[in-house]
């Protein structure tokens, strides 16, 4: 039986019309979200599905979805304590969500939840809906077959493909899917449906392989133009001058359409409401550091009150404060911040601006 | 799973005036809130939301935790207004608190401005409750006008409460019927009769206090990492989630809120 032959990180072969079966296996034990593209530019957005077969567009081919993995694991407004209640900080039960299973997530989303986990889950304080929202995340990975105009992961050391971070990851091939699991959950699912599983055919491997070389390939090639983020943290920290973030400044609208895009930010805001009569409830939502109001205290006074302060601020977040706290770049290169961007900024900009203005 | 969010319900029982635009709340929570001196509590007014504050009180004291709040917008408005028995939340405690294992055998500087005298409080206490461990405590306490003086009824016991305490306060400008000092608050510093190698200073107030504070203190002799500093950011979830009150790479309430001044003297504009 193949299921004997699996341990962890053994690959194996399924091929597309048992991928979609154990799809529909999976999708009765928790919600279940596929790519799909939008018929005009191509570009894939997670959709949920409950009705088999899939939609005919679904493609486990391209690259990133338009909308970040975090809006699976910390929603964009969310209750998060309704008071007064009988006593209690323990979370009710009924704030238990459903499993939920999520295919096609890329290498940058997969890297940028470890990121945000390291945040929300880690040290004396855990965020219980974070954390619950990450548990029941089941994740498939898969391979980018393409790259966006605007991927930068190569500039970062990671991408096109993840190394962790997934329950199941595939590679599209002829026929099918290569397939490994990386959990133990994960190795679970392939244990129990061991007959949609059989053993690569010689030269699917190779043919993986040269997918892959293919998309790094191109990555460099599109970001040829542009430094890698190496030593990055430290000249920002050191060397920056404030032109560059007057230059960058001076085309931002302030609209926070970056963060919110952006796989990596996690700021949100609490805010608190009456329900009704004597009840109140607290609610979570996404927030900006780039809207003026966001750290602004009583009196008016505002540690980032300038534009600039607030640009400077996000590069310093990403490429310099969380390196020193949590010990990594907060970016992973999925290049959304730019293609959202409607004055056109774009963050490789920025680091040849920085690179550029300390060679001199 | 516990909530973090969730605020404990918690009865106001009592209302101190301290000053015109300061009151004191005495709240009793549904159950004890252990706290260090130092380490900040997010108080709920129903409805309104939260804002930061620091206990007042002795860490000592379990069941009942006091803050000082100083009239300044919305929550804080709200719970001017408020009559014993009224209904608030508490969450935390957040941030590490005061450094008192470093301050044991040291001559102690604390240097209040206003309502930063509320946390400083929660250090006096704590301090007082055993001041043989520490060589000195001498607290410098600064205020606009004498009617802004906090906690006025408890200068007299400080000085008093051992040889090596004491407790010496100005007020900004000259008022009618003052007869003590006049100055600002950095006027206490200019002759300071501690020995500065062995001191450690650590001070609250508004930013601008704090700025000249510390530029004194450096001017005196004290090195950076002799200074602590209670510094102000906005926040809102308390514990390093929600992404809002860095001071360089230190997040205020997960580090803070008081800062070793070595650690934060190169941040620009760090005192806003
Ligand atoms: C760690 C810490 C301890 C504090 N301890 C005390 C204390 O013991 N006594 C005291 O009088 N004041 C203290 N403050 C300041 C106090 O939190 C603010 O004055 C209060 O938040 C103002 O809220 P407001 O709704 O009345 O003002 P508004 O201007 O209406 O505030 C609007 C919102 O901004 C937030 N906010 C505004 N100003 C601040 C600020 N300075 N810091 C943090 N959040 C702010 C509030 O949460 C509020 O939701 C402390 C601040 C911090 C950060
Ligand atoms: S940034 Fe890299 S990993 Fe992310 S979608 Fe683009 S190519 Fe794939
Ligand atoms: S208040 Fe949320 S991170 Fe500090």
């Amino acid at each position: 039986m193949v299921i004997s032959l699996f341990t962890k990180k053994l690959m194996l072969f399924i091929d597309s019309t048992n991928f979609e079966r154990l799809l529909r296996k999976l999708s009765s034990e928790g919600e279940l979200f596929i790519p799909v593209p939008e018929e005009e530019t191509g570009k894939l957005h997670l959709q949920r599905v409950e009705d088999f077969p899939l939609p005919e567009l679904v493609t486990f081919e391209g690259y990133r979805m338009v909308e970040p993995l975090k809006a699976f694991a910390q929603l964009l407004r969310y209750p998060v304590a309704e008071y007064p209640s009988p006593d209690t900080d323990e979370l009710p039960e009924d704030k238990k969500v459903p499993a939920f299973v999520i295919v096609g997530a890329r290498a940058c989303d997969i890297y940028a939840l470890e990121l945000v986990d390291k945040v929300q889950v880690e040290g004396e304080f855990v965020d219980p809906f974070y954390k619950i929202r990450r548990e029941k995340m089941f994740i498939i990975a898969a391979d980018c077959t393409e790259c966006g105009e605007s991927c930068f992961c190569n500039l970062l050391g990671n991408g096109p493909w993840p190394e962790r971070g997934y329950d199941l990851a595939i590679s599209k091939v002829s026929g099918g899917f290569l397939i490994v699991a990386g959990s133990e959950q994960g190795e679970k699912i392939v244990e129990t449906n061991g007959e949609f599983f059989a053993e690569p055919r010689e030269g699917l491997v190779a043919a993986r392989d040269e997918n892959r070389q293919r998309v790094v390939k191109k990555l460099a090639e599109n970001n040829g133009d542009y430094p890698s983020v190496d030593g990055l943290p430290e000249l920002i920290r050191e060397h920056l001058t404030a032109d560059i973030w007057d230059d960058i400044a001076a085309k931002c609208v302030e609209c926070g359409a970056c963060t919110n895009i952006c796989p990596t930010c996690y700021c949100f805001l609490l805010y608190d409401q009456k329900v009704d009569g004597e009840h109140f409830q607290r609610i979570a939502s996404w927030d900006s550091c780039q809207v003026t109001g966001y750290a602004r205290m009583a009196g008016m006074l505002n540690p980032r009150p300038r534009l600039t302060d607030r640009v400077k601020h996000r590069y310093h977040h990403k490429y310099d404060y969380l390196v020193l706290s949590h010990g990594a770049v907060y970016c992973t290169g999925c290049g959304r911040c730019i293609d959202t961007c409607s004055a056109g900024i774009d963050m490789r900009d920025a680091f040849r601006k920085v690179k550029a203005a300390v060679a001199k | 799973m516990k909530n973090p969010y969730y605020p404990i319900d918690t009865v106001v029982e009592d209302i101190i005036t301290e000053t015109p635009t300061i009151k004191t709340f005495v709240l009793k929570p549904a159950k004890p809130i252990p706290f260090r001196a130092g380490q900040f509590m997010q108080l709920t007014v129903p409805g309104e939301g939260e804002a930061p504050f620091t206990p007042s009180s002795s860490p000592s004291v379990k069941e009942r935790m006091e803050i000082t709040v100083l009239r300044t917008g919305k929550v804080t408005d709200s719970l001017h207004e408020f009559k014993p028995g009224a209904k608030v939340g508490l969450r935390g405690p957040f941030g590490k608190g005061y450094p008192l294992e470093k301050l044991e055998g040291k001559e102690v500087l604390i240097v209040g401005g206003g309502v930063g005298l509320a946390p400083l409080r929660s250090l006096i206490y704590a301090l007082l409750e055993n001041p043989a461990k520490y060589k000195r405590v001498s607290i410098k306490y600064g205020a606009r006008l004498p009617d802004e003086l906090c906690f006025r009824r408890q200068y007299e016991e400080w000085s008093k409460v051992a040889p090596n305490v004491d407790f010496t306060n100005t007020i900004d400008v000259e008022a009618p019927g003052w007869t003590g000092r006049v100055g600002l608050v950095t006027t206490l510093l200019d002759d300071l009769d501690v020995n500065i190698d062995q001191s450690i200073a650590l001070s609250c107030g508004p930013e601008i206090m704090l700025k000249f504070v510390t530029l004194k203190l450096l001017e005196v002799g004290y090195k950076p990492i002799q200074i602590y500093l209670s510094m102000n950011r906005k926040m809102s979830c308390g514990m390093g989630k929600c992404g809002r009150c860095n001071v360089g790479h230190y997040y205020l309430c997960v580090d803070g809120p008081d800062m070793n001044y070595d650690k934060i003297k190169h941040v620009p504009n760090v005192f806003g």
